[in-house]
Protein backbone atom coordinates (compact mmCIF):
# COMPACT_ATOMS: atom_id res chain seq x y z
CA UNK A 1 0.00 0.00 0.00
CA UNK A 2 3.05 2.23 1.27
CA UNK A 3 5.61 2.30 -1.49
CA UNK A 4 9.07 3.18 -0.39
CA UNK A 5 9.18 7.05 -1.57
CA UNK A 6 5.99 7.36 0.62
CA UNK A 7 7.39 5.43 3.30
CA UNK A 8 10.14 8.13 2.86
CA UNK A 9 7.98 11.20 3.07
CA UNK A 10 5.90 9.73 5.63
CA UNK A 11 8.92 9.25 8.01
CA UNK A 12 9.57 12.67 7.15
CA UNK A 13 6.56 14.21 8.18
CA UNK A 14 5.03 12.32 10.54
CA UNK A 15 7.81 9.87 11.97
CA UNK A 16 5.71 7.04 10.60
CA UNK A 17 7.75 4.07 9.42
CA UNK A 18 4.52 2.34 8.57
CA UNK A 19 0.46 2.78 8.86
CA UNK A 20 -0.21 4.22 12.53
CA UNK A 21 -2.33 2.81 15.16
CA UNK A 22 -5.46 4.49 16.31
CA UNK A 23 -6.95 6.90 13.89
CA UNK A 24 -5.49 8.19 11.32
CA UNK A 25 -6.22 9.70 7.57
CA UNK A 26 -3.01 9.44 5.30
CA UNK A 27 -3.90 11.58 1.76
CA UNK A 28 -2.10 11.21 -1.24
CA UNK A 29 -1.73 13.23 -4.44
CA UNK A 30 -5.12 14.47 -3.21
CA UNK A 31 -6.89 10.75 -2.73
CA UNK A 32 -7.67 9.24 0.15
CA UNK A 33 -5.17 6.41 0.70
CA UNK A 34 -6.11 4.84 4.23
CA UNK A 35 -8.11 6.20 7.14
CA UNK A 36 -9.26 4.77 10.46
CA UNK A 37 -11.27 5.73 13.40
CA UNK A 38 -11.08 4.81 17.20
CA UNK A 39 -13.88 4.85 19.37
CA UNK A 40 -13.62 8.15 20.14
CA UNK A 41 -12.04 10.33 17.58
CA UNK A 42 -14.39 10.20 14.00
CA UNK A 43 -12.31 10.80 10.85
CA UNK A 44 -14.96 11.99 8.25
CA UNK A 45 -15.22 13.51 4.43
CA UNK A 46 -16.54 17.05 4.70
CA UNK A 47 -20.18 17.43 2.87
CA UNK A 48 -18.45 19.46 0.07
CA UNK A 49 -15.63 16.52 -0.20
CA UNK A 50 -12.83 18.94 -0.05
CA UNK A 51 -11.49 17.86 3.48
CA UNK A 52 -11.80 15.83 6.49
CA UNK A 53 -13.56 16.43 9.65
CA UNK A 54 -11.92 14.91 12.60
CA UNK A 55 -14.40 14.72 15.94
CA UNK A 56 -13.24 14.28 18.86
CA UNK A 57 -15.52 12.62 21.62
CA UNK A 58 -15.81 15.09 25.28
CA UNK A 59 -13.51 13.67 27.20
CA UNK A 60 -10.99 11.86 25.24
CA UNK A 61 -7.80 11.61 26.56
CA UNK A 62 -4.14 10.36 25.85
CA UNK A 63 -4.95 9.68 22.16
CA UNK A 64 -3.84 10.94 18.88
CA UNK A 65 -4.80 10.92 15.44
CA UNK A 66 -2.38 11.28 12.08
CA UNK A 67 -3.38 13.29 9.35
CA UNK A 68 -0.40 13.12 6.57
CA UNK A 69 -0.08 14.34 3.10
CA UNK A 70 2.34 13.12 0.70
CA UNK A 71 2.30 14.80 -2.62
CA UNK A 72 4.47 12.88 -5.83
CA UNK A 73 2.35 13.49 -8.75
CA UNK A 74 4.33 16.17 -11.01
CA UNK A 75 2.79 18.91 -11.69
CA UNK A 76 -0.21 18.59 -8.76
CA UNK A 77 -1.33 21.51 -6.70
CA UNK A 78 -3.55 19.67 -3.94
CA UNK A 79 -5.92 22.21 -1.60
CA UNK A 80 -7.51 20.56 1.56
CA UNK A 81 -10.01 22.20 4.27
CA UNK A 82 -9.87 20.32 7.08
CA UNK A 83 -11.42 20.89 10.25
CA UNK A 84 -11.20 19.61 14.06
CA UNK A 85 -13.84 18.99 16.42
CA UNK A 86 -12.06 18.89 19.95
CA UNK A 87 -14.68 18.17 22.84
CA UNK A 88 -14.70 19.52 26.36
CA UNK A 89 -12.08 17.92 28.75
CA UNK A 90 -10.28 16.10 26.08
CA UNK A 91 -6.58 15.80 25.56
CA UNK A 92 -5.47 14.90 22.05
CA UNK A 93 -2.37 14.55 19.95
CA UNK A 94 -2.99 15.93 15.78
CA UNK A 95 -0.33 15.00 13.81
CA UNK A 96 -0.23 16.74 10.46
CA UNK A 97 2.22 17.53 7.75
CA UNK A 98 3.30 16.86 4.22
CA UNK A 99 5.73 15.72 2.09
CA UNK A 100 6.12 16.91 -1.32
CA UNK A 101 9.01 14.94 -3.59
CA UNK A 102 9.23 16.54 -6.78
CA UNK A 103 10.92 14.79 -8.98
CA UNK A 104 10.31 16.98 -12.77
CA UNK A 105 10.26 20.45 -13.81
CA UNK A 106 6.69 20.37 -12.90
CA UNK A 107 5.86 22.30 -9.95
CA UNK A 108 3.64 20.19 -7.14
CA UNK A 109 2.22 22.40 -4.47
CA UNK A 110 -0.32 21.21 -1.35
CA UNK A 111 -2.30 23.91 0.79
CA UNK A 112 -3.82 22.44 3.88
CA UNK A 113 -6.18 25.02 5.78
CA UNK A 114 -6.78 23.66 9.10
CA UNK A 115 -9.69 25.12 11.52
CA UNK A 116 -10.01 24.10 15.26
CA UNK A 117 -12.62 24.15 17.25
CA UNK A 118 -11.07 23.53 20.64
CA UNK A 119 -13.91 22.93 23.54
CA UNK A 120 -13.70 24.24 27.40
CA UNK A 121 -10.92 22.61 29.49
CA UNK A 122 -9.79 20.63 26.00
CA UNK A 123 -5.90 20.55 25.45
CA UNK A 124 -4.38 19.79 21.99
CA UNK A 125 -1.17 19.40 20.91
CA UNK A 126 -0.54 20.23 17.41
CA UNK A 127 2.36 19.05 15.52
CA UNK A 128 2.89 20.13 11.66
CA UNK A 129 6.19 19.44 9.78
CA UNK A 130 6.86 20.37 6.45
CA UNK A 131 8.94 18.95 3.86
CA UNK A 132 9.63 18.55 0.62
CA UNK A 133 12.58 16.83 -1.32
CA UNK A 134 13.30 15.43 -4.86
CA UNK A 135 16.19 16.51 -7.14
CA UNK A 136 13.46 18.26 -9.77
CA UNK A 137 13.39 21.44 -10.97
CA UNK A 138 9.78 22.01 -10.07
CA UNK A 139 8.95 24.93 -7.39
CA UNK A 140 7.50 22.87 -4.36
CA UNK A 141 5.12 24.91 -2.44
CA UNK A 142 3.74 24.79 0.59
CA UNK A 143 0.87 26.79 2.28
CA UNK A 144 -0.45 26.25 5.62
CA UNK A 145 -3.33 27.88 7.43
CA UNK A 146 -4.28 27.17 10.27
CA UNK A 147 -7.12 28.92 12.17
CA UNK A 148 -7.54 28.15 16.31
CA UNK A 149 -10.60 28.97 18.21
CA UNK A 150 -10.16 28.29 21.96
CA UNK A 151 -12.86 28.42 24.21
CA UNK A 152 -12.78 28.87 27.99
CA UNK A 153 -10.15 27.06 29.74
CA UNK A 154 -8.75 24.99 26.72
CA UNK A 155 -5.03 24.81 25.78
CA UNK A 156 -3.66 24.14 22.75
CA UNK A 157 -0.08 23.59 21.92
CA UNK A 158 1.61 23.91 18.40
CA UNK A 159 4.81 23.12 16.61
CA UNK A 160 4.92 24.25 13.28
CA UNK A 161 8.10 23.34 11.12
CA UNK A 162 9.50 23.37 7.63
CA UNK A 163 12.85 22.53 7.61
CA UNK A 164 13.81 22.66 4.26
CA UNK A 165 13.36 21.87 0.73
CA UNK A 166 9.88 24.23 0.40
CA UNK A 167 10.44 26.75 -2.43
CA UNK A 168 7.52 28.50 -1.76
CA UNK A 169 5.39 28.74 1.89
CA UNK A 170 2.78 31.66 2.67
CA UNK A 171 2.23 30.65 5.99
CA UNK A 172 -1.14 31.84 8.00
CA UNK A 173 -1.84 31.13 11.59
CA UNK A 174 -4.70 32.72 13.80
CA UNK A 175 -5.99 32.13 16.81
CA UNK A 176 -8.91 33.62 19.47
CA UNK A 177 -8.31 32.56 22.67
CA UNK A 178 -11.32 32.44 25.32
CA UNK A 179 -11.31 33.26 28.87
CA UNK A 180 -8.23 31.37 30.62
CA UNK A 181 -6.84 29.39 27.81
CA UNK A 182 -3.87 29.36 26.54
CA UNK A 183 -1.96 29.04 23.58
CA UNK A 184 1.65 28.23 22.67
CA UNK A 185 3.07 28.47 19.58
CA UNK A 186 6.54 27.15 17.81
CA UNK A 187 7.65 27.90 14.19
CA UNK A 188 10.90 26.73 13.14
CA UNK A 189 11.40 27.86 9.39
CA UNK A 190 14.90 27.26 7.65
CA UNK A 191 15.30 28.47 4.00
CA UNK A 192 17.93 28.23 1.73
CA UNK A 193 18.91 28.91 -1.78
CA UNK A 194 16.03 31.35 -3.49
CA UNK A 195 13.57 29.87 -1.25
CA UNK A 196 10.70 32.44 -0.06
CA UNK A 197 8.84 32.29 3.54
CA UNK A 198 6.35 34.32 4.30
CA UNK A 199 4.74 33.75 7.84
CA UNK A 200 1.72 35.92 8.78
CA UNK A 201 0.18 35.58 12.61
CA UNK A 202 -2.78 36.96 14.49
CA UNK A 203 -3.94 36.21 17.78
CA UNK A 204 -6.58 37.97 19.33
CA UNK A 205 -7.08 37.58 23.17
CA UNK A 206 -10.75 37.70 23.63
CA UNK A 207 -11.32 36.23 26.98
CA UNK A 208 -10.02 37.23 30.34
CA UNK A 209 -6.57 35.78 31.92
CA UNK A 210 -6.34 34.15 28.72
CA UNK A 211 -2.22 33.36 27.93
CA UNK A 212 -0.41 33.36 24.62
CA UNK A 213 3.14 32.87 23.78
CA UNK A 214 4.65 32.77 20.24
CA UNK A 215 7.86 31.83 19.62
CA UNK A 216 9.40 31.98 16.22
CA UNK A 217 12.82 30.72 14.94
CA UNK A 218 14.29 31.35 11.86
CA UNK A 219 17.22 30.42 9.87
CA UNK A 220 18.08 32.02 6.51
CA UNK A 221 20.66 30.39 4.24
CA UNK A 222 21.29 31.14 0.97
CA UNK A 223 19.99 34.17 -1.19
CA UNK A 224 16.85 33.02 0.63
CA UNK A 225 14.20 34.93 2.14
CA UNK A 226 12.24 34.67 5.16
CA UNK A 227 9.29 37.37 6.62
CA UNK A 228 7.76 37.47 9.69
CA UNK A 229 4.99 39.29 10.85
CA UNK A 230 2.72 38.62 14.24
CA UNK A 231 0.30 40.67 16.20
CA UNK A 232 -1.27 40.10 19.34
CA UNK A 233 -4.44 41.93 19.96
CA UNK A 234 -5.84 41.99 23.35
CA UNK A 235 -9.51 42.41 24.33
CA UNK A 236 -9.52 41.19 27.62
CA UNK A 237 -7.24 41.60 31.03
CA UNK A 238 -4.19 38.76 29.15
CA UNK A 239 -1.05 37.75 29.17
CA UNK A 240 0.61 37.88 25.32
CA UNK A 241 4.54 37.51 24.35
CA UNK A 242 6.11 36.72 20.80
CA UNK A 243 9.54 36.31 20.44
CA UNK A 244 11.12 35.94 17.31
CA UNK A 245 14.37 35.20 16.54
CA UNK A 246 16.65 35.10 13.05
CA UNK A 247 20.02 33.54 11.96
CA UNK A 248 21.24 34.88 8.87
CA UNK A 249 23.87 32.85 6.87
CA UNK A 250 25.37 33.75 3.51
CA UNK A 251 23.13 36.56 1.57
CA UNK A 252 19.88 35.61 3.90
CA UNK A 253 17.20 38.07 3.99
CA UNK A 254 14.99 38.74 6.50
CA UNK A 255 12.16 41.28 7.69
CA UNK A 256 10.88 40.82 11.31
CA UNK A 257 8.21 42.78 12.33
CA UNK A 258 6.23 41.92 15.41
CA UNK A 259 2.61 43.83 16.59
CA UNK A 260 1.02 44.24 19.96
CA UNK A 261 -2.30 45.61 20.08
CA UNK A 262 -3.81 46.77 23.62
CA UNK A 263 -7.69 47.34 23.27
CA UNK A 264 -8.04 46.53 27.15
CA UNK A 265 -6.10 48.77 30.31
CA UNK A 266 -4.96 45.11 32.25
CA UNK A 267 -3.11 43.91 28.75
CA UNK A 268 0.11 42.37 29.53
CA UNK A 269 2.05 42.21 26.04
CA UNK A 270 5.53 41.69 25.52
CA UNK A 271 7.49 41.25 22.57
CA UNK A 272 11.17 40.35 21.93
CA UNK A 273 13.39 40.35 18.31
CA UNK A 274 16.37 39.37 17.17
CA UNK A 275 18.16 39.04 13.56
CA UNK A 276 21.70 38.67 13.19
CA UNK A 277 24.68 36.20 12.09
CA UNK A 278 25.59 33.59 14.78
CA UNK A 279 27.09 34.94 17.82
CA UNK A 280 30.97 35.01 17.61
CA UNK A 281 31.50 34.50 21.14
CA UNK A 282 29.15 31.37 20.94
CA UNK A 283 31.43 30.34 17.96
CA UNK A 284 34.48 31.00 19.69
CA UNK A 285 32.80 28.78 22.92
CA UNK A 286 32.11 25.77 20.73
CA UNK A 287 35.19 25.67 18.57
CA UNK A 288 36.77 25.78 22.42
CA UNK A 289 35.16 22.91 22.98
CA UNK A 290 36.42 20.55 20.23
CA UNK A 291 34.24 21.62 17.27
CA UNK A 292 35.56 22.80 13.76
CA UNK A 293 33.84 26.06 12.61
CA UNK A 294 31.60 24.16 10.03
CA UNK A 295 30.74 22.13 12.73
CA UNK A 296 30.03 24.95 15.56
CA UNK A 297 27.51 26.90 13.06
CA UNK A 298 25.98 23.31 12.20
CA UNK A 299 25.29 22.86 15.90
CA UNK A 300 24.22 26.20 16.85
CA UNK A 301 21.44 26.43 14.04
CA UNK A 302 20.71 22.48 15.13
CA UNK A 303 20.09 23.80 18.66
CA UNK A 304 18.15 27.13 17.65
CA UNK A 305 15.61 24.57 15.65
CA UNK A 306 15.28 22.04 17.97
CA UNK B 1 55.02 22.78 29.47
CA UNK B 2 53.13 25.19 28.04
CA UNK B 3 55.82 27.89 26.78
CA UNK B 4 55.62 31.26 25.64
CA UNK B 5 58.73 32.77 23.51
CA UNK B 6 58.41 36.55 23.18
CA UNK B 7 54.80 36.87 22.28
CA UNK B 8 53.59 39.91 21.46
CA UNK B 9 50.04 40.70 19.82
CA UNK B 10 48.72 44.36 18.63
CA UNK B 11 45.88 45.78 16.88
CA UNK B 12 45.25 48.41 14.75
CA UNK B 13 42.80 51.47 15.65
CA UNK B 14 41.38 53.72 13.18
CA UNK B 15 41.77 57.40 14.58
CA UNK B 16 39.36 60.28 14.14
CA UNK B 17 41.94 61.41 11.27
CA UNK B 18 41.46 57.78 9.57
CA UNK B 19 45.12 57.08 9.80
CA UNK B 20 45.82 53.53 11.01
CA UNK B 21 47.70 53.43 14.69
CA UNK B 22 48.82 50.16 15.48
CA UNK B 23 48.19 49.78 19.18
CA UNK B 24 50.49 47.14 21.87
CA UNK B 25 48.28 44.97 23.66
CA UNK B 26 50.96 42.20 24.50
CA UNK B 27 54.70 43.24 24.40
CA UNK B 28 57.11 40.24 24.14
CA UNK B 29 55.84 38.40 27.05
CA UNK B 30 57.95 35.06 27.71
CA UNK B 31 56.81 32.38 30.07
CA UNK B 32 57.56 28.92 30.90
CA UNK B 33 53.83 27.21 32.40
CA UNK B 34 55.30 23.94 34.18
CA UNK B 35 52.90 20.77 34.23
CA UNK B 36 50.70 20.59 37.18
CA UNK B 37 50.83 24.01 38.83
CA UNK B 38 48.40 26.72 39.40
CA UNK B 39 48.84 30.00 38.29
CA UNK B 40 47.00 33.17 38.63
CA UNK B 41 47.60 36.28 36.32
CA UNK B 42 46.66 39.51 37.48
CA UNK B 43 47.28 42.82 36.68
CA UNK B 44 45.37 46.22 36.46
CA UNK B 45 42.43 46.78 34.50
CA UNK B 46 43.57 46.81 30.50
CA UNK B 47 46.56 45.42 30.81
CA UNK B 48 46.39 42.28 28.72
CA UNK B 49 45.54 39.39 30.50
CA UNK B 50 42.47 38.34 29.12
CA UNK B 51 44.35 38.96 25.51
CA UNK B 52 47.04 37.07 26.64
CA UNK B 53 45.07 33.72 27.69
CA UNK B 54 43.30 34.48 24.95
CA UNK B 55 46.52 33.99 22.63
CA UNK B 56 47.37 30.76 24.38
CA UNK B 57 43.62 29.28 23.68
CA UNK B 58 44.02 30.90 20.02
CA UNK B 59 40.76 32.80 20.00
CA UNK B 60 43.63 36.10 19.78
CA UNK B 61 46.54 35.24 17.18
CA UNK B 62 49.86 36.28 18.35
CA UNK B 63 50.98 38.48 16.08
CA UNK B 64 54.36 37.52 16.54
CA UNK B 65 56.69 34.95 18.71
CA UNK B 66 55.88 31.27 19.87
CA UNK B 67 53.64 28.96 21.56
CA UNK B 68 54.67 25.64 22.09
CA UNK B 69 52.46 22.97 24.31
CA UNK B 70 54.39 20.19 24.87
CA UNK B 71 57.22 21.45 22.72
CA UNK B 72 54.96 21.29 19.71
CA UNK B 73 54.19 24.49 18.08
CA UNK B 74 50.81 25.50 18.59
CA UNK B 75 51.26 29.17 17.23
CA UNK B 76 49.67 28.49 14.12
CA UNK B 77 47.24 25.93 15.32
CA UNK B 78 43.60 27.24 15.41
CA UNK B 79 40.73 27.17 18.68
CA UNK B 80 39.86 23.54 17.03
CA UNK B 81 43.22 21.76 17.29
CA UNK B 82 44.35 23.31 20.49
CA UNK B 83 41.38 22.10 22.08
CA UNK B 84 42.26 18.70 20.72
CA UNK B 85 45.70 19.19 22.00
CA UNK B 86 44.29 19.96 25.60
CA UNK B 87 43.97 23.33 26.13
CA UNK B 88 40.32 24.23 27.52
CA UNK B 89 39.15 27.55 28.32
CA UNK B 90 36.32 29.39 30.39
CA UNK B 91 35.27 32.80 29.55
CA UNK B 92 35.14 35.53 31.27
CA UNK B 93 31.26 36.29 29.83
CA UNK B 94 29.85 33.32 28.67
CA UNK B 95 27.98 32.63 25.31
CA UNK B 96 23.86 32.14 26.11
CA UNK B 97 22.76 30.21 23.16
CA UNK B 98 18.96 29.82 22.26
CA UNK B 99 17.16 26.10 22.41
CA UNK B 100 20.53 24.93 23.48
CA UNK B 101 20.58 23.07 26.94
CA UNK B 102 23.20 22.88 29.82
CA UNK B 103 23.42 19.17 28.61
CA UNK B 104 24.06 19.47 24.95
CA UNK B 105 27.35 21.81 26.02
CA UNK B 106 28.25 19.19 28.75
CA UNK B 107 27.88 16.76 25.74
CA UNK B 108 29.86 17.90 23.22
CA UNK B 109 32.35 19.40 25.87
CA UNK B 110 32.65 15.63 27.32
CA UNK B 111 32.59 13.54 24.05
CA UNK B 112 29.50 11.49 26.20
CA UNK B 113 25.48 11.80 26.02
CA UNK B 114 26.00 8.88 28.52
CA UNK B 115 23.73 10.02 31.15
CA UNK B 116 25.90 8.73 34.02
CA UNK B 117 28.81 9.69 32.53
CA UNK B 118 27.26 13.28 32.93
CA UNK B 119 26.01 13.20 36.18
CA UNK B 120 29.49 12.07 37.13
CA UNK B 121 30.78 15.18 35.57
CA UNK B 122 28.43 17.27 37.88
CA UNK B 123 29.21 15.31 40.58
CA UNK B 124 32.77 16.03 40.39
CA UNK B 125 31.99 19.81 39.85
CA UNK B 126 29.86 20.04 42.50
CA UNK B 127 26.03 20.79 40.87
CA UNK B 128 24.01 19.34 42.69
CA UNK B 129 20.48 19.61 41.52
CA UNK B 130 20.31 17.40 38.34
CA UNK B 131 17.25 19.42 36.67
CA UNK B 132 19.81 21.54 36.24
CA UNK B 133 21.13 19.60 33.21
CA UNK B 134 18.37 20.24 30.90
CA UNK B 135 18.22 24.08 31.55
CA UNK B 136 18.74 25.98 29.02
CA UNK B 137 21.96 27.91 28.45
CA UNK B 138 20.20 31.01 27.15
CA UNK B 139 19.82 34.74 28.72
CA UNK B 140 17.48 33.39 31.88
CA UNK B 141 20.48 31.62 33.71
CA UNK B 142 22.08 33.48 36.22
CA UNK B 143 25.17 35.09 36.14
CA UNK B 144 26.25 32.53 38.92
CA UNK B 145 24.45 29.70 36.78
CA UNK B 146 26.25 30.25 33.80
CA UNK B 147 29.90 30.81 35.19
CA UNK B 148 28.95 27.10 36.67
CA UNK B 149 27.97 26.05 33.20
CA UNK B 150 31.43 27.45 31.87
CA UNK B 151 33.46 25.71 34.46
CA UNK B 152 31.80 22.52 34.42
CA UNK B 153 31.80 22.19 30.38
CA UNK B 154 35.37 23.42 30.92
CA UNK B 155 36.38 20.75 33.39
CA UNK B 156 34.74 17.79 31.06
CA UNK B 157 37.41 18.42 28.62
CA UNK B 158 40.09 16.70 31.16
CA UNK B 159 42.30 19.35 29.92
CA UNK B 160 45.80 19.67 30.17
CA UNK B 161 45.69 23.29 30.80
CA UNK B 162 42.81 24.79 31.79
CA UNK B 163 42.02 28.24 31.76
CA UNK B 164 39.74 30.58 33.72
CA UNK B 165 39.36 34.04 32.47
CA UNK B 166 37.53 35.85 35.96
CA UNK B 167 36.06 32.71 36.98
CA UNK B 168 34.68 34.49 40.02
CA UNK B 169 32.64 37.32 38.09
CA UNK B 170 29.24 37.08 39.51
CA UNK B 171 29.78 34.30 41.86
CA UNK B 172 28.79 34.82 45.42
CA UNK B 173 31.09 35.24 47.77
CA UNK B 174 30.63 31.88 49.98
CA UNK B 175 31.23 30.49 46.78
CA UNK B 176 34.68 31.00 46.14
CA UNK B 177 36.11 28.91 48.53
CA UNK B 178 34.43 25.73 47.22
CA UNK B 179 35.25 27.21 43.94
CA UNK B 180 39.32 27.31 44.56
CA UNK B 181 39.28 24.01 46.80
CA UNK B 182 37.57 22.67 43.03
CA UNK B 183 40.16 24.02 41.09
CA UNK B 184 42.94 22.66 43.23
CA UNK B 185 41.70 19.64 43.56
CA UNK B 186 41.51 19.22 39.51
CA UNK B 187 44.79 20.49 39.40
CA UNK B 188 46.26 17.45 41.68
CA UNK B 189 43.95 14.70 40.74
CA UNK B 190 44.97 15.32 37.43
CA UNK B 191 47.72 17.07 36.74
CA UNK B 192 46.23 19.96 35.41
CA UNK B 193 48.05 23.16 34.69
CA UNK B 194 45.93 25.72 35.80
CA UNK B 195 45.84 29.28 34.99
CA UNK B 196 43.33 31.78 36.59
CA UNK B 197 43.17 35.55 35.48
CA UNK B 198 41.80 36.68 38.37
CA UNK B 199 41.85 40.34 40.94
CA UNK B 200 40.49 38.01 43.89
CA UNK B 201 42.72 37.97 46.13
CA UNK B 202 41.84 34.55 47.65
CA UNK B 203 42.59 33.14 43.57
CA UNK B 204 46.01 34.93 44.41
CA UNK B 205 46.66 33.31 47.38
CA UNK B 206 45.90 29.63 46.39
CA UNK B 207 47.97 30.16 42.73
CA UNK B 208 51.30 28.14 43.19
CA UNK B 209 52.90 31.17 41.45
CA UNK B 210 51.21 34.95 40.18
CA UNK B 211 52.14 36.61 37.09
CA UNK B 212 51.36 40.40 37.29
CA UNK B 213 50.81 42.00 33.38
CA UNK B 214 50.87 45.28 33.87
CA UNK B 215 50.99 47.33 29.96
CA UNK B 216 51.53 44.62 28.40
CA UNK B 217 54.74 43.04 30.17
CA UNK B 218 55.25 40.81 33.12
CA UNK B 219 55.88 43.19 36.01
CA UNK B 220 56.24 40.26 38.61
CA UNK B 221 56.40 36.30 38.64
CA UNK B 222 56.69 34.94 41.90
CA UNK B 223 54.55 34.04 45.14
CA UNK B 224 51.92 35.83 46.30
CA UNK B 225 54.39 37.30 49.31
CA UNK B 226 56.66 38.84 47.26
CA UNK B 227 53.67 40.46 44.91
CA UNK B 228 52.72 42.23 47.78
CA UNK B 229 54.54 45.49 47.50
CA UNK B 230 54.40 45.55 44.04
CA UNK B 231 50.42 45.16 44.01
CA UNK B 232 50.09 47.64 46.89
CA UNK B 233 51.73 49.82 44.52
CA UNK B 234 49.39 49.40 41.58
CA UNK B 235 46.89 50.19 43.98
CA UNK B 236 47.76 53.54 44.44
CA UNK B 237 45.81 56.34 42.39
CA UNK B 238 46.65 55.81 38.85
CA UNK B 239 44.08 58.71 38.41
CA UNK B 240 46.45 61.49 37.26
CA UNK B 241 48.93 59.66 35.11
CA UNK B 242 46.14 58.07 33.50
CA UNK B 243 44.19 60.81 33.01
CA UNK B 244 46.04 63.52 33.29
CA UNK B 245 43.98 64.86 36.64
CA UNK B 246 44.95 68.19 39.17
CA UNK B 247 47.83 66.91 41.52
CA UNK B 248 46.25 68.01 44.36
CA UNK B 249 42.58 66.15 43.82
CA UNK B 250 43.79 64.57 47.04
CA UNK B 251 43.12 60.84 46.00
CA UNK B 252 44.35 58.69 48.91
CA UNK B 253 42.92 55.26 47.74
Amino acid sequence: MLNALDKKLLKAVADLEEIPMGAYNIRKNGKLLGRNISPNIIVDTNKEGTGIVVTVKPGTVNESVHIPVIVSQAGLYDVVYNKFVVGEDSDVTIIAGCGIHCGSSESSGHEGIHEFLVGKGAGVKYVEKHVAMGDGKGTRALNPTTRVFLEDDAHVEMELTQLGGVDEANRINEATLGARSSLLVTERVMTDHRQVAVSKNEIVMAGQDSRANFVSRSVIKGNSRQDFFATIEANAKCFGHIECDAIIMDNGVNETIPALRARHPDAELTHEASIGKIANDQLMKIMSLGLTYDEAVNWIVQGFLK
Amino acid sequence: MLELKDINFAVTDTEESKSTVARTIIDGISFNFERGKFYAVTGPNGSGKTTLAKLIMGINQATSGQILLDGEDITEQSITDRAHGGIAYSFQNPARFKGITFRDLLAIASGTEDERKLVGILTRVGICPLDFLDKPVDGKLSGGEIKKVELATTIARNPKVAIYDEPDTGIDLWTIDPMINLLKKEQEKYNTTTIVVSHNKAFLEAADALLLIKEGKIAYTGDFKGAEPVLKDLAACGFVEIFGGDNNAQCFR
